[in-house]
């Protein structure tokens, strides 16, 4: 039977509240039907534009089966190439990271201009028209600070994602920001449960000593619901929103993505062993307030963050495989922030290094569980798991919707 | 030989190729003070020419150690495809054309790239031409001109040529004779100075609005096609975009590297001009630059492996660390400015301004 036919039954049949079943977390099959109706579908988060603050500076990702390049032009615009050579389909750029005059192929040494027109291409003849050759475009856009590229040829409407974060985003000013630091994990687990570890803080007091410093284990403030009647979470929206922070919980009707400024544990001001401040600097000179707490903004399925008053932190999530999952973490600061002098790089990210490697064993202890035959689908809690929930029911909905209009094209054809 | 296997139809011909052919020069003609034709056929039997008219030919000149690349457009038409010609003028300065002069016999073989090139009525076709030139700018007017009389002869063209004296007209001849013979071909002579000894009824002076208007009184509804030297295109430009002229229907050829993969040019020396050391670090050798050739070129000749693929100053693929010493660097964008700062060079684009050591 037809892998989406079983897929959509499987999804239409799921149980309320419940965990997906075992074929979802570890089927290769199932892991390239999330690729063709997700990943190479969404608008994905990739970097942040202070990462390549210059024309020729360049970084590359991979997509499930899609090389991504992400650069800026000379006109100081991001673009986003798919990175195959027009000529035999090399990797143009083949470093992770770099700053290049133009895209060059190594193999026969292609030469693309940053806004991805070929313009050199050795001997290829009288009629060769280069005009036809330039490097595939990437739908790209960059807001409040963050890259988001999308594969499919026609991209969603990315208006909605930027009226919805800009204004939460604006005031950190994250395209001046600079990198402190970034790495990545690979978690070898599928990357739906990496999200759903991430949406609840039902696991946290067990497992996340560092952070439960400082982040609270209230759903209300990890979660989708009962924000608004926490009076403690209220009364730090009024004190943000009067500085002229947009604080209050706020997300699409889709579900797949959302902000909300959410406050931290009594006097804490950012995520260190201590509560106080990692960076002397402040992130932002337009943010005039202390203990702003974190501005959490989520965006499915690729990325979770924190902006705080004195940094703030991304996180990329790309799927390697069915069972395996990269998530990379981008500490940022004020461009000016000098290390060593305005902060110490190990109190900057020890709390996350900490709560990552956690995480990543909870995620690969969880998918071992999953493996066992006896597995089967477990009820997520409703106090605490809101947020998981929510998190599974945008997955449902956006392959239900997506697998029954593909069915809706089949059928046309036939 | 018998004259069976010597004689070959164009179709049993294969089109020359420069990867695996050479050009053997078979005739010189003199056309004007200072300006020789040079025609070459191919060095095997059996080869024809394939190009456009209005295309050019980068000879490969073995005027030292390592050989001297100079660009020149053909003055041949493809209509007669079993030779190629260029038409060049040896300037005051020139090593290059020079050489040709001095050295380029028939018999003699050399090397070339080409022919390529987008300045043709092929590429970009309209109803009526108007062709203008000045001095040796004349050869790719010549080329088209001449294929559209062997292939199209009632074309509409207008063909003004500026020259120093009526001496230095080249081709003068061969225009009148044209004339007489093409319904449509309308030849018109703007001369700088006459001497006292010569006829001369055509117009004095330098090209301007007025003299386009009065020798091609239609030029508005042609397509124009420029050569010349860079101060002469701008004034053409400027007259035909003043008088409302649309511009998309204007195409000069100009062999100054600015539109990507134009052909690489090698600067001149000034006469006089000093000879500069180059220092191979890594390979430890050392060599001497003459004057106008590039790092790339030195190295060559040097026997330092430096690899390069556009030679334009465009793909970076030659770019070295300049350890020591300045170089003049004329590159198409590809080298970054913090590249430059942090001390790279691309070999192909630069030539050394005093003694330089470089990091290969």
């Amino acid at each position: 039977m037809d892998i989406r036919n079983t897929v959509l039954r499987q999804l239409k049949n799921q149980r309320e509240g419940f965990s997906l079943e075992q074929p979802f977390y570890i089927d290769p099959d199932y892991y390239r039907l999330d690729l063709e109706m997700i990943w190479y579908r969404d608008w994905l988060f990739l970097g942040h534009d202070c990462e390549i603050p210059k024309a020729g500076n360049y970084f590359t990702v991979q997509i499930g089966d899609y090389p991504v390049v992400v650069v800026r032009g000379r006109d100081k615009l991001i673009r986003a190439f798919h990175n195959t050579c027009r000529h035999r389909g090399h990797r143009v750029c083949t470093q992770d990271k770099g700053a290049s005059a133009k895209l060059v192929c190594p193999y026969h040494q292609w030469t693309y201009d940053l806004d991805g027109s070929l313009v050199f291409a050795r001997q290829m003849g009288e009629d060769f028209d280069k005009s036809q050759f330039g490097m595939k475009p990437v739908h790209c856009e960059t807001v409040g600070g963050y890259i988001f590229i999308c594969l499919a040829n026609e991209a969603p409407d990315f208006a909605p994602v930027r009226a919805t974060v800009e204004p939460y985003m604006a005031p950190h000013r994250l395209s001046e920001a600079k990198v402190a630091h970034k790495n990545t994990i690979i978690e070898k687990g599928n990357w739906k449960l990496v999200w759903e570890n991430n949406r609840e803080c039902y696991h946290c007091a067990g497992n996340h000593p560092e952070l439960c410093r400082t982040y609270p284990e209230a759903p209300t403030a990890t979660g989708v619901q009962g924000a608004a009647d926490d009076p403690f979470i209220s009364e730090h929206w009024e004190r943000c929103e009067g500085a002229g922070l947009p604080s209050s919980f706020n997300m699409h009707q889709s579900g797949q993505f959302r902000v909300a400024r959410m406050p931290l544990i009594q006097d804490a001001e950012s995520y260190t062993m201590s509560g106080q401040r990692a960076v002397k600097r402040p992130l932002s000179d337009d943010v005039t307030i202390s203990h702003i707490g974190t501005m959490l903004l989520f965006h499915y399925p690729t990325t979770w963050n924190h902006m705080l008053g004195d940094h703030a932190i991304s996180f990329r999530v790309l799927p390697i495989s069915a069972e395996e999952t990269a998530v990379t973490t981008t500490w940022l600061v004020h461009k000016d922030a000098v290390e060593g002098v305005d902060y110490d790089l190990e109190e900057l990210t020890h709390v996350w290094n900490m709560t990552n490697d956690q995480d990543r064993s909870i995620v690969e202890e969880n998918a071992f569980g999953i493996r066992s035959p006896a597995y089967e689908p477990g009820p997520y809690s409703p106090d605490h798991e809101g947020g998981v929930m929510q998190f599974v029911e945008w997955y449902r909905n956006f392959m239900i919707n997506r697998l029954q209009g593909d069915q809706a094209k089949l059928a046309v054809v036939a | 030989m018998t004259v069976d296997l010597a004689y070959k139809h164009v179709d049993e011909m294969r089109p020359w190729s420069d990867r695996t052919h050479l050009l053997e020069c078979v005739a010189w003609t003199p056309e004007a003070p200072d300006v020789m034709t040079f025609t070459f056929k191919a060095d095997r039997p059996g080869h024809w020419f394939r190009y456009m008219p209005g295309q050019f030919i980068t000879l490969e000149l073995p005027v030292g150690p390592e050989p001297l690349l100079r660009t020149y457009t053909l003055s041949s038409t493809p209509s007669r495809p079993y030779t190629v010609a260029v038409t060049v003028k040896a300037q005051k300065n020139s090593i290059g054309t020079r050489w040709m002069f001095e050295n380029l016999k028939p018999g003699m073989k050399i090397r070339a790239i080409g022919p390529l090139g987008d300045f043709s009525y092929v590429k970009h076709p309209g109803e009526k031409y108007l062709f203008i030139s000045a001095g040796s700018g004349i050869t790719p007017m010549m080329s088209m001109t001449r294929d559209m009389a062997d292939r199209q002869p009632d074309s509409q063209i207008s063909f003004i040529h500026c020259a120093r004296s009526p001496d230095d007209i080249i081709f003068r001849w061969e225009l009148e004779y044209l004339a007489r013979h093409l319904p449509h071909f309308q030849p018109g002579f703007i001369v700088e100075n006459v001497g006292r000894s010569q006829l001369w009824s055509g117009l004095r002076g330098f090209i301007d609005k007025a003299k386009i208007a009065l020798l091609a009184p239609d030029f508005l509804d042609r397509t124009v096609f420029c050569c010349g030297p860079d101060p002469f295109m701008a004034t053409v430009r400027e007259s035909l975009a003043g008088a409302g002229f649309d511009m998309g229907r204007y195409h000069e050829e100009t062999f100054q590297p600015v539109a990507p993969v134009a052909p690489v040019v090698v600067h001149e020396g000034e006469e006089g001009a000093p000879a500069h050391k180059v220092r191979f670090a890594m390979a430890g050798k050392e060599a001497t630059c003459e004057p106008g050739f590039t790092v790339l070129q030195t190295a060559r000749a040097a026997g330092v492996r430096i690899g390069a693929a556009c030679e334009s100053g465009l793909c970076g693929t030659c770019r070295v660390m300049l350890l020591s010493g300045e170089v003049d660097m004329n590159h198409n964008g590809g080298i970054l400015d913090d590249e430059i700062e942090e001390g790279y060079i691309l070999a192909c684009c630069s030539r050394p301004k005093t003694d330089i050591e470089v990091e290969v």
